[in-house]
């Protein structure tokens, strides 16, 4: 599997975390600007501003944002969503990030990526018998 | 009460809505097994206990089948039979054909 690297745009400080660089900065369309860069550096060009998705309401908005336009949307029963966001931010605070709560850590780091929420659901077999991701967060749209 | 290797397991999320939902049904089965044969369903958190995320990863070749993938909950595994089953739609009549297999 080909490895994922850090490039900083030139232009306006664009981090992008990936095989290769994008050919236009997402941020500010500059043109092949972009840089390999090594962690630290790349740590010190990102700039802390304190928004985190730390909030249920937050990570809803953020959610409803990623679903907007797409063959799904989020689930409408509005409890049963708020309970899997407390579940996410309950896994950040024990476990380092929103794993699914319907899901399961192997202990492999890299493999567990893969069950950060939203995961890439579209692939799961259950997705396709059901039209609801494993946890039901995503539902496909009528 | 069954003993380590003759359990029934019903691994499960304190933060998972699907295992709420179904929680009523295991204990309540799980009621029925223990009148019927001293054996009921061992239930195991997994995201706020490390021992039990720890033996559900042993059984993880099994439950990632049963559950099309990845280690998931709800999931139910007999640790004689060495079955299992996984996800939101796990009916009583096939947790009770599981249990008594």
């Amino acid at each position: 599997m080909a490895v994922k690297k850090l490039w900083r745009c030139n232009v306006c400080n664009d981090v992008h975390y990936g095989v290769r660089a994008p050919t236009i900065c997402p941020t500010c369309g500059a043109k092949n600007a972009f840089t390999l860069i090594d962690y630290p550096e790349t740590m010190k060009v990102i700039i802390d501003r304190g928004d985190r998705l730390n909030e249920v309401d937050k990570l809803l908005g953020a959610w409803e944002a990623f679903a907007q336009g797409k063959p799904f949307k989020l689930n409408p029963d509005v409890e049963f969503v708020r309970t899997l966001a407390k579940g996410e931010l309950e896994n950040e605070k024990n476990h380092g990030l929103k794993y699914c709560p319907c899901r399961m850590t192997t202990g492999d780091f890299e493999a567990d990526l893969n069950l950060i929420c939203p995961c890439n659901f579209f692939i799961q077999p259950v997705y396709k018998e059901t039209g609801e991701c494993w946890c039901g967060l995503f539902v496909k749209r009528e | 009460m069954a003993e380590k290797g003759d359990r029934l397991i019903f691994f499960w999320g304190r933060e998972c809505p699907h295992c709420a939902k179904l929680h009523p049904t295991v204990t309540e089965l799980s009621n029925q097994l223990s009148k019927e044969n001293g054996k009921g369903i061992t239930e195991l958190e997994v995201w706020h206990s490390e021992e039990n995320a720890k033996l559900m990863r042993t059984y993880g070749d099994v439950l990632k089948v049963a559950c099309k993938g990845s280690l998931g909950v709800p999931a139910f595994y007999n640790e004689k039979t060495k079955k299992a089953l996984c996800g939101m739609n796990v009916t009583r009549d096939q947790l009770m054909a599981w249990a008594k297999e």
